[in-house]
Formats: structure tokens, sequence, C-alpha cells
């Protein structure tokens, strides 16, 4: 199953993607326990590409990407688009 | 930096908080720890009202952001309050994310309506942020000295004390992450009272504004430490103040 991660070299902590994750109760975007209180991905929890909320509002380029592949997932590409 | 205005002040009100930071009601719940007296339930009860008290941080600074005006003050201090707003923010997100974590409940909604995450008004953590937030029209270095050189030293060190007590690494770390936000607002707070409070009077409501944020402080902590540790005891009595106007 494909899954995602943050590129802490791009992303911007703006934090929308935990903002949106929380919204919807999928709860895996997280604040991780270090002094720099970077946004993190719960692999467990995540749900993609069933859900591809995070990447919709994501501004950052190249911010989230796959694990597998290292493909940037913003701006989403056209098969993340889906209807809910 | 020796003639700095307000140096001397900082430093009085520094001093007078560290003395007290170890000094809390939250001091019985370290012991407890210690003593092997908390379980789950605890942390639970220790996490839900801290990220209850957190997220009212947003109406606070909500009321205190509205007390700033153009060119009242240098963009440095607009932006140490705009850092501190976030990082409060944060700090609310690790509250949350830890009960979420430890399956305290399943959802955000589950956790605002849970007794423990709830906003009460009558508790002596509403009276805290009432007070807080009545800060607001105060000038703005005075409510800075008020919080920052006020609860938020008594808050490090208890939760100083309180980290190194926990065994459990995933707490432990919630409450070690913060140390150095803490830290950076206590010192935002000196450096805005070191430079910005000039006369008497100023350096005066400082010491009041101080003052009265660790009292009601101080009966929130009350309230937490007889909560968390089961006791449900209430608050003491609020000082009640004639209003002649």
């Amino acid at each position: 199953m494909p899954s995602l991660k943050i590129d802490h070299q791009r992303c911007t902590e703006c934090r929308m993607c935990y903002i949106v994750c929380r919204e919807i109760d999928i709860n895996a975007v997280y604040v991780a326990l270090e002094p720099l209180h970077r946004i993190e991905i719960d692999l467990q929890k995540c749900t993609y590409p069933g859900c591809t909320a995070c990447l919709m509002y994501c501004p950052a380029e190249g911010s989230i990407v796959e694990v597998a592949t290292g493909r940037s997932m913003v701006p989403p590409p056209p098969e993340a688009w889906q209807e809910v | 930096m020796a003639d700095l205005p307000g140096k001397e002040l900082a430093r009085e009100l520094i001093e007078k908080s560290q003395d007290e930071s170890r000094a809390t009601p939250i001091e019985e719940v370290i012991q407890a720890i210690g003593n092997g007296g908390t379980d789950g339930d605890s942390a639970d009860r220790l996490i839900g009202r801290l990220w209850t008290l957190e997220r009212m941080f947003y109406y606070i600074y909500g009321g205190w952001g509205q007390g700033l005006e153009m060119n009242d003050f240098p963009p440095s201090v607009k932006y140490l309050f705009s850092k501190q707003i976030v990082d409060e923010s944060t700090h609310e997100m690790i509250y949350l994310d830890a009960l979420l974590k430890r399956g305290f409940a399943p959802t955000q909604k589950d956790v605002f309506r849970h007794p423990y995450g709830a906003f009460v008004l009558d508790s002596a953590l509403a009276y805290y942020v009432f007070s807080l937030r009545n800060l607001a029209t105060y000038p703005h270095p005075i409510r800075i000295a008020a919080l920052n050189l006020g609860p938020k030293i008594i808050e490090l060190g208890w939760m100083e004390g309180l980290a190194e007590a926990l065994g459990d690494a995933e707490l432990k770390g919630v409450f070690e992450s913060q140390f150095v936000e803490n830290r950076s607002h206590i010192n935002m707070g000196r450096r805005i009272v070191e430079e910005f409070v000039h006369k008497p009077v100023e350096a005066d409501l400082c010491r009041w504004a101080c003052a009265v944020a660790k009292r009601d402080y101080g009966r929130f902590l009350g309230e937490l430490s007889a909560f968390v540790l089961g006791r449900e005891a209430p608050a003491p009595p609020a000082p009640r103040r004639q209003v002649t106007d």
C-alpha cells in the first residue's frame, strides 16, 4: 500500500495538513515530540490513497512525498483528485 | 544592555517566580508519580485539563491581540507575541495528540465533550483564563510581564520536575519537548520588560499584574492537582472585591 511522508526540507510547517486530517477524524498527522515540533504522518493511521485531503491543502510544492517512490504529491497529480 | 530601563524589574519578577516554581500543588502529583501512586486515568486527567487550558489561550491572546495598535511597538514585539501564539497552539496540539494516541477518545470532538477535556465555567481553570483575558486592556508589556515572568516560570519549574518523575517515555516527551519554547517565552518576557517598562507606575502595574496572574494560576494548579489525584476538592474561594464604579 503506498504511503506518504513529509519532506522537511520543503515543508513550511503551516500545519494545514494537521488541521484537515484532524477535522475529518483520521488523525494521522501529528506533532513530533522533539524541540522543533515538526509535523509527521503516522503510517498506521493514514488512509492514503483512500484520502488525499492533506495534499489538496498543502501549499508547499514537494513537501509531501510518496514513501516508496519519493514522488512529490504537492501539487497533487491528476489521479489524486477524487470525489468524496 | 546595561542601561535598559526595566532590567532590575525583570530580574526581580523572574527571581520571585523561580523561588515559587517548585512550591506549587503539582508537587503532590510529582510525588505521587514517584511513589507509583498514579495510573493511566491520572495521566488522562492531567493531559485533558492541560489541553483545556491550552486551547483557551486562543481566546486569551485573541483579546490581547486587539490591544495592539499600529506603530505602538516595534515589529519585534509583535513578532515575539505571534511566535508565542504559535507555540501555545503547538502545545495544544501535542496534548490532543497524546490523548488520541493513548486511546482516551477516538476523535477531537469526543475529547471536547469528555468531562476531562470540557471547559467548565465554574472552575479555577476558567477563573484563571478570564483573569488573563482581563489583562487585554492593559499595555502589552504589563500583560507580558504578568504571564511570561509569572505563571510561565512557575509552569516551567513544575513541568521539569514532572518530566523527570515520569517513567513513560511518550508522556515524558509531551512535557520535555515544550521546554525550549517555554524558556523562549520567559526570555521574550524578560526582553519586553527590560526594554519597554520605563516609569515607576508601569513597574508597579507589572508587579501587581504578575502577582494576580500567579495567584489565579496557583488556584488552577490546586484544582488540577486535586483532579489528577482523584480528590475532586473544590477550589478555594476566589477573593471578592467591591466594584465601585
